[in-house]
């Protein structure tokens, strides 16, 4: 892509985002999405090819609809309370289409057909802002929200979400479509705890991003779009796969590793709250999520593919690997000693 | 002259002398038992025995010896107790006699065995545990006694090991036994925590005994004399050789059973359902072996069913609560069956092999002595006025006729009583007289001395013995003196009717016409449908059922279906369905994105 247009878009990118978490206005709020739409629109089809096209399609259709519901709950709301400042949405019936405009924006089930399917026709790094800088304008106005929004919408939406992301991810052997599924996943954990400790949710919205970027990024090195591909990883950059292991198995939340903090955190919440059934049913749900990072991680690591190697590693390595990826495998892995109580 | 201490030494000096040929090759460097010193052994232990017997017929002396306790627990001592009673002191002599006479018929019939030696020590060894079982006061040693029955017979049974039939019978011998082993030990767990001891003298003082021991007791004797329900081992146990069929099955083994609730009698006598138990138990045992035995073509098998037949009279007889009167029956029956077993013996060796009484006939001229004592043991066996076993028998049938008691089992007994003639004669008629059926080609003599003087020698026995044991011995009860002459030669009435009966039948087999199956032959000859019914039902509900409960119950459902595999069978479902849902068409996902958004607006609104 040129250089300046992709300059241009990354910018109204980070524009867009300092908009709407910095915005007291719904208006304002509204417009810090539509740039960020309209900005991500041509980077998803910066690669020509159909499948691109239409990933950027839908997620406009979607988006596009998605915000103008945001618009029509706040003017509901301005109607009703006259007045348009984000943390005093009072009336019910916007906070209702508040939450299914940012669920559509985020992606939670039962809206969130559109996500496996876009971040199938993007490449890995712009899937990765997809998965991780998209999705922290709604989470700001969820939390900025949270008190008036109703919680039984929400426990039914995250426990869906959770267990949809677990099972349909079961069955999924691109990598991208199990890294969307493991997004829903993980944003069904952020928003069952949203009513009771925002915080919380924003704690794990961190640490969910700091886990996917170094996936994302390592799959963009050694280029495995497949589960066959991956198969085959190790000979690129041997340590990548076994730090890739790792990383995996911090996102299922397996406890020595970073992952397991907000899991734990968020259980504790909710039985403070009396909670403990929703608790269960979630801690449970999640361990669908385990399954498919086992496989990922077994296919990485453990296995060797039916296919033979003939040689121990390829000679040529088209990229050196960046300091970003080291550093973020680590935070993922070794942060949880940090856990703040 | 101490005469106690007489009587002590000389019983154990018996079981001594019977211990010599076991314990001599440990003691003594170079020693080897042969058959022929195993019979003296026996022999001198027999004119042994006679002398407490005497002790015993003259003076009433009966004596308890007690040394050696084996201290079980602080409180419950299991002593070395003997008893040397009546039962005991009569059993001996009778015990040995037919023994010594049984090993010496051996030394013929088991000429050609090349282990010879291995079969005298193992009749032997049967012998002496018998011999303990006899003289045993604790349940403790008479138990060792019954186990040690037990494994001879298994041990005798399958001598013949290379046969597959046998072997199915020993085992058959070892596992209807160990189901009355249960009862055996049912009543001794009972005795041990409410009497704390097994001494059987002490179980007798209590006015009313529960039901438990004594079903426990039926059940040992159920198992160890054939009665029915646990019979089928006895006509399969003819598998093992003559002397093994003579010895065990016939005259000792199986006549355990009745000795023991013989032993316990006291205990048996202050509880009317357990003798009426033990009246209707022998009655059916006794008419089910008579009618299985009617139709028997192997001559081994007619005399096991007799004596099955003749087992369930004895517990008939102590259904009516006359033990003595048993032991008299067991004592005569010793005789004249081992007798009639030995007479087959040689019969069949003579025959070079043949069984069947089918290809039999015309013998009594040319075994004379066999097929003479054959016809005695015969006709003591059917109660031929003054031979051994009338003793006994008419006695039985008398007690029974004169007291108050079940019709069921009188009937029962008087028809059996009528079979067993039936098929004695039958016997008879169909080995001695008539044309030859044999092949040409055998040579038939008895000329050697080992099985003409045992016969005889038990022949003696069996015209002799019921006289002198009921001359000698003192009955504890009156027996029945008065009563109606129809009621007093009921027996022979009947008996006669049955040889009648039986000589009638067999001219009509002389007009060669293939006999006709009906019901009540198919009922007869194949025992009853007992053991196809039995053998095959049992085993298979108890395999299904372990295999329903066990593998596919718990195993595989619970285990497997129900957890793991289960589990993973639903999230694959749920997984398959979440994959289908995901059709990749946006119309269809807008519609469902407007679709939950009216539901959630109209479901929050209500």
């Amino acid at each position: 892509m040129n250089p300046q247009a992709k300059f241009l878009f990354t910018t109204s990118l980070l524009l867009g985002t300092t908009i709407t978490i910095s915005s007291n206005h719904w208006i304002m709020a509204w417009t810090g999405l539509e740039i960020n739409t309209l900005a991500i629109l041509p980077l998803i089809s910066k690669s020509h090819h159909p499948r691109a096209i239409e990933a950027a399609t839908k997620y406009f259709l979607v988006q596009a609809a998605a915000s103008a519901l945001l618009l029509f709950s706040s003017m509901t709301n301005a109607w009703y309370t006259g007045q348009w400042d984000i943390t005093q949405l009072t009336h019910p019936t916007s906070c209702l289409l508040l939450t299914t405009a940012i669920s559509i924006k985020l992606g939670l089930v039962p809206f969130h057909f559109w996500f496996p399917e876009v971040l199938q026709g993007t490449s890995l790094t712009t899937g990765l802002l997809l998965a991780t800088a998209l999705k922290f304008p709604p989470t700001t106005l969820f939390i900025l929200t949270s008190p008036s929004l109703n919680p039984t919408l929400l426990s039914l939406m995250a426990i869906a979400s959770t267990a949809l992301g677990g099972w349909a991810g079961l069955n999924q052997t691109q990598t991208r479509k199990i890294l969307a599924f493991s997004s829903i996943s993980h944003l069904g954990w952020m928003t069952i705890i949203l009513i009771y400790n925002p915080k919380l949710t924003l704690i794990t919205f961190y640490l969910y991003c700091l886990m996917t970027i170094p996936i994302f990024l390592t799959l963009n090195t050694i280029k495995t779009l497949k589960l066959t591909t991956m198969s085959t990883a190790w000979t690129k950059i041997p340590p990548m796969t076994a730090t890739l292991m790792l990383t995996l198995l911090s996102l299922a939340g397996l406890p020595p590793l970073t992952g397991f903090l907000p899991k734990w955190l968020i259980i504790q919440e909710l039985t403070k709250q009396e909670m403990t059934s929703t608790a269960t049913i979630i801690a449970l749900l999640s361990l669908l999520g385990l399954f498919f990072y086992l496989r990922l991680a077994y296919c990485a690591t453990i296995t060797l593919p039916p296919n033979s190697i003939n040689f121990m590693k390829q000679w040529q390595t088209n990229k050196s690997t960046s300091m970003l990826i080291t550093i973020f495998i680590t935070l993922s892995i070794m942060l949880l000693p940090l856990s703040p109580m | 002259m101490d005469l106690p201490m007489i009587l002590n030494i000389s019983m154990l000096l018996t079981l001594a002398t019977l211990l010599t040929p076991l314990l001599s090759p440990l003691l003594v460097k170079n020693y080897k038992n042969s058959p022929s010193t195993i019979m003296q052994t026996v022999k001198t232990s027999f004119l042994i025995s006679l002398i407490p017997m005497t002790l015993f017929i003259y003076l009433g002396m009966e004596n308890i010896t007690y040394f050696w306790e084996w201290k079980l627990a602080t409180n419950f001592k299991i002593p070395l107790n003997f008893k040397m009673d009546q039962y005991s002191l009569m059993f001996f002599p009778i015990a040995l006699f037919v023994t010594w006479s049984i090993l010496q018929f051996t030394t013929w019939y088991m000429a050609s065995e090349p282990q010879i030696t291995k079969f005298f020590l193992f009749l032997l060894t049967f012998l002496i545990a018998m011999l303990t079982l006899t003289i045993a006061n604790n349940m403790f040693l008479l138990f060792i006694g019954w186990e040690g029955v037990g494994i001879m017979s298994f041990l005798l049974i399958g001598w013949w090991h290379g046969r597959a039939e046998a072997n199915t019978a020993a085992l058959q011998a070892v596992l209807y036994n160990r189901i009355g082993d249960i009862g055996f030990i049912l009543c001794m767990a009972w005795s041990a925590t409410t009497i704390n001891s097994w001494d059987i003298q002490q179980l007798s003082p209590l006015n009313q005994t529960p039901l438990l021991p004594l079903i426990g007791l039926i059940l040992a004797a159920t198992g160890k004399s054939a009665q029915f329900g646990l019979h089928p081992w006895l006509p399969a146990a003819m598998e093992g050789p003559t002397p093994v069929s003579a010895l065990l099955h016939s005259s000792t083994m199986v006549v355990a059973g009745i000795f023991l609730l013989i032993r316990t009698h006291p205990m048996l006598h202050s509880n009317p359902t357990a003798l009426t138990l033990c009246l209707c138990l022998g009655a059916l045992s006794t008419l089910f072996a008579a009618t299985c035995a009617l139709t028997q073509n192997d001559i081994k098998k007619i005399i096991a069913f007799s004596t099955s037949s003749q087992l369930g009279l004895m517990m008939v007889t102590i259904g009516l609560d006359l033990p003595q009167l048993a032991f008299l029956h067991i004592s005569t029956h010793a005789f004249f069956k081992a007798m009639l077993f030995l007479c087959s013996g040689s019969i069949i060796h003579n025959l070079n092999g043949e069984q069947d009484i089918r290809k039999m006939g015309g013998l009594q001229k040319t075994l004379p002595t066999t097929t003479s004592c054959l016809t005695i043991g015969n006709l003591a066996l059917m109660g031929t006025p003054f031979l051994a076993g009338f003793y006994s028998k008419d006695l039985i049938i008398e007690s029974m006729n004169t007291s108050y008691l079940n019709t069921w089992a009188l009937s029962l007994t008087l028809l059996a009583t009528s079979f067993t003639a039936t098929y004695s004669i039958r016997m008879s008629l169909l080995v001695q007289t008539g044309f030859t059926r044999t092949t040409p080609t055998i040579l038939i003599n008895e000329n050697n001395p080992a099985i003409t003087n045992p016969i005889t020698r038990l022949a003696l026995g069996s015209i002799t013995a019921g006289l002198l044991i009921t001359t000698y011995i003192l009955p504890t009860k009156t027996p029945p003196m008065t009563m109606p002459t129809t009621t007093k030669t009921t027996a022979i009435i009947i008996t006669l009717l049955g040889i009648l009966l039986a000589l009638e039948l067999s001219k009509m087999t002389h007009t060669l016409i293939k006999p006709k199956q009906n019901p009540l032959l198919n009922f007869s000859s194949t025992l009853g449908y007992f053991n196809p019914l039995t053998h095959r039902l049992s085993s298979t509900q108890l395999l299904t059922t372990g295999q329903k409960i066990a593998s596919h119950l718990i195993d595989l459902s619970w285990y497997k279906k129900m957890g793991p595999e289960g589990l993973a069978t639903l999230q694959l479902k749920a997984a398959k369905i979440s994959t289908t849902l995901h059709t990749g068409l946006i119309k269809t996902y807008l519609m469902s994105f407007a679709l939950s958004i009216l539901i959630i607006l109209i479901s929050s609104t209500q």
